[in-house]
């Protein structure tokens, strides 16, 4: 035990692995415990075997699926507004972050989002946009992309300077020392800001979709929540929690094969 | 391109590389300071360097040498006007902004993760200055030879994580020489390696010096590398930097250790070190390897 307060300690893969799965398995005791014992209601915290058999109606039922629909839907909300972040936000975040010019002007008008309630955004997206899919994708969108472009224009403005005087002497054009030089190697810190937005997707979909959502994840919740069902309340938070770390992991994976040279300092 | 017209046009190519000069007139720079009004860092140089050969800047550490050769090279780091005044003349033209005939080496060699070593030399052929100027056969073909020159030939498909320093500084060199510049501008290259290595570097820039003499501006604060290197030093005093002392070092390379021992070497060693606390005593620091 004496590395236990060492934050430089090495830990073996087996053990990692060891001391998460117990966490995992600890938690689900004592939330079976707590259930069996009839402390607390099931109104309020449904047992564990409830919520599986939740998970598995909604699953398979009658012929259908209501969880694969649901994802599907969600996701496909989810892809649109990627793309979209990924269109829109990428481009600004480069240029704030190779023009100071750009960065004077525009991160007065972006930077205050970040810590602004975009949940308080809805009601006026509803205005604008009506009820249907382009407001919940526009909800989506603003989540994301003013996470998005601040990260981007510091990846931008991280890569170190000898790059970009690097690229000038040899006669490249100022645009040049950009696009050649500078964001090559900025791009491992671009998808990690892109993994970022992601994620913030992932938390934004319930919210994205308590307005008028006929079918998704998020829909999904809310009507079990209006029939008090909470062992399907629960499957459903269960699910959207495992694909948001899926598709982490999956883009992770992605990253360290498409830049497998990035160093950490 | 006919049998005879090639010996003429190596002539012609030879020279252009033999009228070469660089002046500075009466330059002075000044960098806003943090706390408002301008800090002096360069402050009243005149320099010609009119043929090839290898000039060392040597000064404290911190001097603005390499502010001077950032000039030479017409490169503005953080967008300050440079210089703030006097005029850099290139081969008589006013420089007043990036040019083509020189090109820089850092201590920091700026190689590209994420590229192999062939890619990292041919880096310049990525641009449409480069691109235009020379047919992909002709600059593939430059790329293998430097690259055997430098002593890295088994080593082009290797990233520069998989390098030494030394090695790493060679690709440098190689990205470098690889355009055959007018003009080399050096920035404390090997400041970064070890005794051993500094000295194989030394060694390999005299011999690619050479294979294809150009005018090199050498920056140092290693007063043994500029007194084996160079066949002209220019002492630099601490900021703001004016020239102390400027002399010519007649002994051919590659220098032995006996000629660094020899009572020559040791006289002009220690005319560098008066010099410099004549001018600015107890400011900035030199490097003399033993």
């Amino acid at each position: 035990m004496a590395d236990f307060w060492n934050p430089y300690a090495a830990l073996s893969p087996g053990q990692r692995k060891a001391l998460g799965i117990g966490a995992v398995a600890a938690l689900l005791l004592l939330w079976a415990g707590l259930a069996a014992s009839g402390w607390v209601s099931s109104n309020r915290l449904p047992a564990p075997w409830d919520v599986a058999a939740a998970l598995s109606y909604l699953t398979w039922h009658e012929g259908e699926s209501l969880l694969a629909t649901a994802t599907l839907w969600s996701l496909g909300r989810l892809v649109v507004a990627g793309v979209l972040v990924v269109a829109i936000g990428i481009p600004i975040g480069i240029a704030m972050g190779a023009a100071p010019r750009i960065n004077a002007a525009l991160s007065p008008l972006l930077d205050p989002f970040r810590s602004a309630p975009v949940v308080a955004l809805l009601p006026i997206l509803v205005m604008w946009l009506g009820i249907g899919e382009a407001m919940k994708i526009a909800f989506l969108f603003i989540g994301a992309v003013v996470y998005l472009i601040p990260m981007v224009r510091d990846a931008i403005r991280a890569v170190p300077q000898s790059y970009w005087i690097g690229a000038r002497d040899l006669g490249a054009t100022p645009w040049e020392c950009v696009r050649k030089a500078v964001l090559p190697m900025a791009m491992p810190r671009i998808a990690d800001a892109l993994i970022v937005a992601v994620s913030v997707m992932w938390t934004y979909i319930t919210v994205a979709e308590y307005v008028n959502a006929k079918v998704g994840l998020g829909q999904l919740i809310q009507n079990a929540r209006r029939f008090s069902a909470w062992d399907q309340v629960f499957a459903g938070i269960i699910v959207i929690i495992a694909l948001a770390l899926a598709t982490y992991q999956l883009m992770l994976f992605a990253k360290r094969k498409l830049y497998p040279w990035e160093t950490h300092q | 391109m006919s049998a005879s017209a090639a010996p003429l046009v190596q002539h012609a190519e030879a020279e252009r590389r033999n009228s070469i000069s660089i002046v500075l007139k009466d330059i002075v720079q000044e960098y806003p300071a943090p706390g408002g009004g301008a800090t002096r860092v360069v402050g009243g140089i005149d320099l010609a360097l009119e043929r090839p050969g290898i000039n060392m800047l040597l000064g404290p550490s911190g001097c603005g040498k390499s502010t001077i050769l950032h000039m030479m090279g017409g490169v503005r780091p953080i967008g300050v006007k440079t210089p703030t005044s006097g005029s850099v003349l290139i081969d008589g033209e006013p420089c007043d902004g990036a040019h083509d005939d020189s090109v820089m080496v850092f201590q920091r060699y700026a190689n590209r993760p994420d590229l192999s070593v062939f890619e990292n030399v041919a880096f310049p052929f990525r641009l449409k200055l480069w691109r235009q100027r020379l047919p992909e056969g002709e600059w593939r073909d430059r790329v293998t030879q430097i690259l055997a020159a430098v002593g890295l030939a088994d080593k082009k498909d290797l990233r520069p994580a998989q390098l030494s320093g030394g090695q790493n500084q060679r690709v440098a060199l190689a990205r470098a020489l690889v355009l055959r510049p007018r003009i080399l501008l050096m920035d404390e290259p090997f400041g970064a390696l070890d005794a051993q290595t500094r000295e194989e570097m030394q060694h390999l820039l005299v011999k690619l010096y050479n294979d294809r003499p150009c005018l090199v501006v050498f920056v140092t604060h290693d007063v043994t590398e500029a007194l084996m290197l160079g066949d002209r030093v220019i002492v630099l005093s601490a900021q703001p930097a004016r020239i102390a002392d400027d002399f010519v070092i007649g002994e051919p390379r590659p220098r032995s250790g006996t000629w660094q021992r020899s009572s020559e070497a040791v006289k002009l060693e220690e005319r560098i070190l008066n010099q410099l606390h004549k001018v600015s005593p107890g400011k900035g620091s030199l490097r003399v390897t033993v």
